[in-house]
């Protein structure tokens, strides 16, 4: 089977790119477009490291084709900021010690962000529970978890969230 | 006497990790993310029986296959290439498999894709052979041999200890409790899979990408391969990306290492190769099983008398750095609470296994889960409260342990008492809920394991009043960077962006034994310290000059360098800088710095004083068992430690959370599930590690002892979390429903079994 | 990991998706969420020649209420299931088995109700590596003779360990197979075979296209047992349905218990079912007795090949219906008032 032309949106570009049908989305993103910030760590759906949005849900970019990715919309780790101002969860990903070895950080920062857009001031049980699908082997969570529910939503008693995110609000 | 932390303006901060902005991004690049120009796909067949004879292998298709450029049989590797603590493992076997986990064979072609099909079109013809799975069993004497030439499979090796007399100290007892316990294999399960890309240069020096804890040690045996393929007098250079994980995973070279040099050496180009996760499960070390006979006793008041304790470790079919953790499991079995009578005897024995590794802790967790359960249960025996048992017994500071550990500072009354008030605390008992704690001691200022424990330190500044310094140390997720960043801004008068730590290169950084024994904040802490105190001295004699102030009146901060008390000497470091660079005769800043901690190797009789100092913790948990299905969930969890000094309570608290998280596992749902030595259950689906969702809230407090010895006070931190936190869980289940699981991990299903047989 | 070559064909709509499913042959499969079927291609379980993707027929989307039914179209993504406040209103059971399924933040959104039913049964022995099984003779499920999850079997006992088709069972449901130019409705609890090589009785060229729900006035509870709170498949499961007689408040009229990851299909427990009607909604000590010979009935089919115990399977099992049905009692009493 030959390659074929597709383009995709990602990130809002629009990205011509040669692929085989059983292409998965990360593959295309990882070798065919240098986007390396979605990882992959088992390749089967079960660690969410390789989550990104395809119009607007998380989803898991190592069962998705590629072929299936033409005509949604692609966000991934890499279209969060916008340009080289961080976005208000990365910073607090930042802030509050989320990330240490950071292998699962951009799928972890994929899912809460999905949450985020929808209720910007979840509660921890909230959180647990959409990050439910997201493995992290360094931290066992508690700063992750603190870092989304205070990224659009900063407390004065948390030592970690930053004095001009406080009135960034 | 050391400072207070407010006295501290970069040391003590919650400064957030150094690269945490670039992996936020997605621009951190891992080994998955690395290519070169030229760049060939590597991959690796493994054995298909757990102990075999190779009778044939025929690569002839393979080698047909359009797009693979080299197939790489055992017969081709020189028979001097070995791996290992005791140098027992070829790369790729030639006669002979021992474990499912033996290479066979290797590739290296255009794709992945191509590379895995070559791999399906080797045949080898295998005679298969009985193989021995239980350690215990193997040590029988018509036990079948995994490796024919040894006389027995128990490794030779002299790990055993005896210090007092136990046999008088068991007379003495007035109460002795003895029994057996188990813990399985688990995982490392970095996210963050292992891999590897090697590439000889026009003059056949070799680089290295990896993911390694131990550049220098790796940079050593890569020589090794290099002499034995004949390249004499090469270099090598070790590179270390961004690393996906490690705890101990990544303190030995492996195979996947030395196939891809060897790959890239016969095809003349780049080779990399990066495991599936099924590869990371199947071809990557499990921690030692172990099974523990252990006896204690006690004296009617409760002071303990003896301790005796006999170790099964399932060493794999090959022999790593891993079959050296006794001599950590000495540690707490030897100084874990006062006791004058210790005896230890642990036989490593090689079984068709996968070989078992280091992995955070280093044995520790396994003596502990034995010491710790067994008090709880000698306590009882004695009819005293566990946590005033512990009281009694507790180490104090300023005192030597049986095997000569000179305990200088020492928290452990204080994390006692802090666990105390948490577990005491909150409402009457309820039906299944129980509290459970466990204590440790971990080495917090390096370990002699190696011939040198040291850590050098390169330090430059430029004309801005920046700094780079080079280290040994390693970095994988655990905030390296940011101690060395804080220690040398603290000492410097900067701030922590102002520090560039650079830490990834064998050709710019120097020496270091590798990142493991929690050493890293304490050794190179101290190594960076050093080369900081030495820059800082040069600054102070040109500006002594300069001032007109004798040197020791000059000091720094702000980044400006000053005479306090004096307005008017006073200038920004930056611009003192340059002035010593570009005036006649001009300097330039730099110094270089090597530290060995004063610690001691092991004598004979194992005793020395392993490390410069110790870390003592206390844990403790509240969990609720459901009496119908078993299951235990933990509700609360407090894990208290000495740590010196916290150089960065944000870091701190991510290493003691992490670590827990792990313990946890180990405690109640972790296990690699090896049926006739292959791994049944290698993915994520099946080996349960925990979720966000499952993942309790954890209080870390923290006491500050100052250890004299450590960078500003600190010890070391990135072990201790997951060290008691097995025997805390299990003393827990035991106070709420009466039964006491000795067989890690803690399943509802042995839960369950266990209710049923307390309850007829 | 790389998924083997295929051809992906995506059309526009349910007549185009009939008519390549009536003319390609056995070597097609259709692509919902592939959140299942992904994974086993990626693993080489199967390699089909063409891929069929559901990705343009959003008419088969959709969570209607309709004649007395809850109709679902087969590709209606779980998220959408469980913030359907129809089904948490009237279709309790279905509600709780969606949210269970994997993890929400990510299966949620591409898996699909229809993909839950129709996913592959599971067993440690046969969900490997490709290379894992080269090492060893095919089992029954892999195109050979033997077992390895049950010495002596004539044939395969993978396990069913769908949490949507165990709650759908036990709410009756029924669903729609479409193939060109015809339709069938069957009851989900008549869909399978009695062998886990291919579980569902089915044909190649027929597609799910509708999950029905008669709305009977009763109320439902599922309960399932798993290591962790996420990712995680069941290993035991149970879903109850119980309703009322309109005349004696207490007295249950109709029972449907139905227990899941224990056999080649969501098991339907007839007998159980039956000796519940008339007895009173309060009385545990009935449910006990029903649940522990749920226990003895399902423990039958049972083997052990998906993890944990067989011996900790068969006993949660009583547990797990025990729990269900004081689940739906407890509702069926709230909804009377
Ligand atoms: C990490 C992980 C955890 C999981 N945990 C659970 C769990 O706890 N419980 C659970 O039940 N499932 C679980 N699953 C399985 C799976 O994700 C879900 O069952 C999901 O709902 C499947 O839907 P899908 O649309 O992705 O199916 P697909 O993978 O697209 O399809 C599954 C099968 O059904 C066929 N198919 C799909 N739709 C149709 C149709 N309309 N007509 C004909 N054939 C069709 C496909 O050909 C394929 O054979 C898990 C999966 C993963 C990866
Ligand atoms: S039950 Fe037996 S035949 Fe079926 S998949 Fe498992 S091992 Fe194979
Ligand atoms: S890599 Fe996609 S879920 Fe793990
Ligand atoms: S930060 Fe390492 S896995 Fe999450």
């Amino acid at each position: 089977m030959e390659k074929i032309q597709i383009t995709l949106n990602i990130n809002d570009k629009l990205c011509e790119v040669m692929v085989y049908h059983n292409d998965t989305l990360l593959e295309v993103l990882r070798d065919e477009l240098d986007l390396t910030g979605s990882k992959e760590s088992c390749g089967e759906g079960v660690c969410g490291s390789c989550t990104i949005h395809m119009d607007g849900k998380p989803v898991r970019s190592c069962l998705t084709l590629a072929m299936e990715a033409v005509g949604t919309k692609i966000r991934t780790v890499e279209g969060l900021a916008n340009g080289d101002e961080l976005s208000d969860l990365q910073q607090s990903f930042i802030d509050h010690g989320a990330v240490q070895c950071g292998f699962c950080t951009s799928g972890m920062l994929m899912s809460a962000d999905a949450l985020l857009k929808n209720n910007p001031k979840p509660d921890e049980k909230t959180v647990r529970k959409a990050l439910g699908g997201n493995i992290c082997r360094c931290t066992g969570y508690a700063k992750i978890v603190e870092a989304v529910a205070h990224a659009c939503n900063p407390q004065d008693d948390c030592p970690d969230c930053k004095t001009d995110s406080k009135v960034r609000e | 006497m050391s400072k207070k932390n407010s006295e501290f303006s970069v040391v003590g901060k919650r400064i957030p990790k150094l690269d945490a902005a670039q992996k936020a991004m997605g621009r951190a690049e891992y080994i998955q993310d690395i290519k070169v120009p030229g760049m060939l796909y590597g991959r690796i067949l493994y054995s298909k029986y757990a102990s075999a004879k190779i009778i044939k292998i025929d690569i002839s298709k393979a080698v047909a296959l359009p797009g693979v450029h080299t197939v790489l049989p055992g017969e081709d590797v020189p028979e001097k290439m070995k791996m290992g603590f005791y140098k027992d493992n070829p790369p790729i076997k030639k006669d002979k498999v021992c474990s499912f986990r033996d290479e066979v064979a290797a590739v290296a072609a255009i794709n992945p894709e191509i590379a895995k099909k070559a791999l399906d079109l080797i045949e080898i013809e295998y005679e298969e052979q009985i193989g021995i799975f239980d350690p215990e069993k193997a040590m029988e004497k018509d036990a079948p041999l995994v490796h024919e030439h040894t006389k027995s499979n128990v490794l030779k090796l002299p790990w055993n200890i005896h210090y007092g007399d136990v046999d008088k100290g068991e007379k003495e007892s007035a109460f002795v409790v003895e029994d057996r316990f188990t813990t399985t294999g688990v995982t490392h399960c970095c996210m963050g899979t292992s891999g590897a890309l090697a590439l000889f240069d026009a003059t056949e020096n070799l680089t290295v990408y990896t993911n390694t804890q131990i550049p220098s040690l790796a940079q050593k045996d890569f020589l090794e391969t290099l002499k034995v393929l004949g390249l004499k007098n090469k270099r090598v250079r070790v590179i270390k990306p961004i690393i996906g994980g490690g705890f101990g995973s990544k303190l030995d070279t492996y195979a996947y290492e030395h196939v891809a040099i060897l790959l890239a050496y016969k095809c003349r180009k780049p080779v990399k190769i990066v495991f599936d996760r099924v590869e990371e499960f199947k071809a990557t070390s499990t921690r030692q099983p172990t099974v523990t006979y252990i006896k204690q006793g006690c004296d009617k008041n409760g002071k303990l008398t003896f301790r005796d304790i006999r170790m099964v470790l399932d060493n794999g079919a090959y022999t790593s750095w891993g079959a050296t953790t006794p001599t950590v499991m000495m540690m707490p079995i030897s100084s874990l609470y006062r006791v004058k009578n210790v005896r230890y005897d642990a036989k490593c024995v090689y079984t068709n296994n996968t070989y078992s590794q280091a992995m955070r802790g280093y044995g520790n967790p396994q003596a502990t889960f034995a010491i710790e359960s067994n008090i709880d249960m000698l306590a009882e025996e004695a009819g005293i409260d566990p946590i005033e048992f512990r009281r009694i017994n507790q180490n104090v500071p300023n005192e030597t342990t049986p095997q000569d550990f000179k305990i200088t500072t020492c928290g452990l009354a204080e994390c006692i008492n802090e666990v105390e008030k948490e577990l005491k605390s909150g409402t009457a008992k309820e039906k299944g809920v129980g509290v459970g704690m466990a204590s440790l001691i971990h080495v917090g200022g390096g370990a002699r394991i190696y011939k040198s424990d040291g850590c050098g330190a390169i330090l430059k500044m430029d004309d801005y009043g920046k700094v780079d310094i080079f280290t040994g140390g390693t970095d994988m997720g655990q905030g390296m960077d940011n101690i060395t960043a804080q220690i040398v801004a603290e000492e410097l008068g900067l701030s922590a962006e102002d520090i560039n730590v650079v830490h990834t290169d064998t050709d710019i950084c120097p020496w270091d034994v590798g990142a493991h024994a929690s050493r890293s904040t304490f050794v190179a802490g101290n190594a960076a310290l050093g080369a900081a105190k030495k820059v800082k001295q040069k600054i102070q004699e040109f500006a002594s000059k300069f001032f007109d102030v004798p040197a020791k009146e000059i000091q720094f901060k702000d980044k400006l360098v000053f005479v306090p008390g004096d307005q008017e000497k006073s200038m920004p470091i930056d611009k003192l800088l340059r002035k010593a660079h570009f005036s006649q005769n001009g300097t330039m800043l730099m110094a270089d710095y090597f530290y060995d901690p004063d610690n001691e190797s092991f004598r004979k009789d194992f005793k020395c004083n392993l490390s410069a100092t110790y870390t003592f913790g206390v844990h403790g948990v509240k969990v609720k068992v459901d009496e119908e299905t078993g299951k235990v969930e933990v509700l609360d969890y407090i894990a208290a430690h000495d740590v010196g000094q916290a150089i960065n309570p944000l870091l701190l608290e991510g290493q003691v959370y992490g670590g827990v998280l792990m313990g946890l596992g180990y405690a109640l749902t972790e296990e690699v599930v090896q049926k006739n030595g292959e791994n049944m259950n290698a993915n994520f689906r099946d080996y349960k590690l925990f979720t966000a969702k499952d993942a309790v809230n954890i209080k870390a407090p923290v006491f500050e002892t100052a250890d004299e010895a450590g960078p500003f006070g600190a010890k070391g931190i990135g072990e201790p979390g997951c060290v008691p936190t097995a025997p805390a869980v299990a003393n827990a289940v035991y106070d709420a429903v009466g039964v006491r699981i000795k067989d890690l991990p803690i399943t509802p299903e042995k839960v369950l079994a266990a209710l049923k047989e307390k309850n007829g | 990991m790389r998924l083997p070559r295929f051809e992906y064909l995506e059309p526009s709509d349910l007549e185009g998706v009939l008519n390549l499913l009536a003319t390609q042959g056995d070597d097609t499969k259709i692509l919902a969420g592939g959140t299942d079927l992904l994974v086993r291609m990626k693993k080489g379980l199967l390699k089909p020649k063409t891929l069929i993707s559901l990705k343009a027929l959003n008419e088969l989307s959709y969570i209607n209420e309709e004649d007395g039914c809850i109709k679902i179209g087969a590709r209606t993504p779980i998220a959408d299931i469980i913030a359907s406040d129809l089904i948490q209103k009237e279709a309790f059971a279905l509600f709780e088995a969606c949210e269970k399924i994997g993890a929400i933040s990510i299966q949620h959104y591409r898996g699909t109700i229809g993909g839950n039913i129709l996913q592959d049964n599971r067993c440690i022995h046969y969900n490997q590596s490709e290379f894992h099984r080269s090492g060893r003779q095919p089992c029954h499920k892999d195109g050979g003779k033997i077992c390895y999850a049950r010495d002596e079997a004539d044939r395969c006992n993978s396990t069913c360990q769908s949490d949507g088709a165990t709650a759908l069972m036990a709410l009756g449901a029924s669903i729609t197979l479409a193939k060109k130019g015809t339709e069938r409705v069957v009851e989900i609890a008549n869909f399978y075979t009695t062998d886990g090589i291919m579980p569902f009785a089915m044909e190649s060229s027929e597609l799910l296209t509708e999950i029905v729900i008669s709305i009977q006035g009763g109320k439902s509870s599922y309960k399932r047992l798993a290591y962790r709170s996420a990712i995680d498949y069941p290993i035991v499961c149970a879903g109850v349905f119980l309703s009322a007689s309109d005349t004696k408040k207490d007295e249950i009229e109709d029972a449907r218990i139905v227990v899941g990851a224990m056999g080649r299909s969501p098991l339907f427990l007839v007998q159980e079912s039956f000796s519940l009607k008339g007895k009173n909604l309060n009385d545990t000590e009935v449910f006990k007795k029903v649940a522990d010979s749920s226990m003895n009935s399902a423990s039958t089919f049972a083997v052990h090949n998906v993890g944990s115990t067989l011996e900790y399977r068969c006993v949660m099992v009583s547990e797990m219906v025990l729990q269900a049905l004081k689940g739906a009692a407890q509702a069926v009493v709230a909804a009377k008032g």
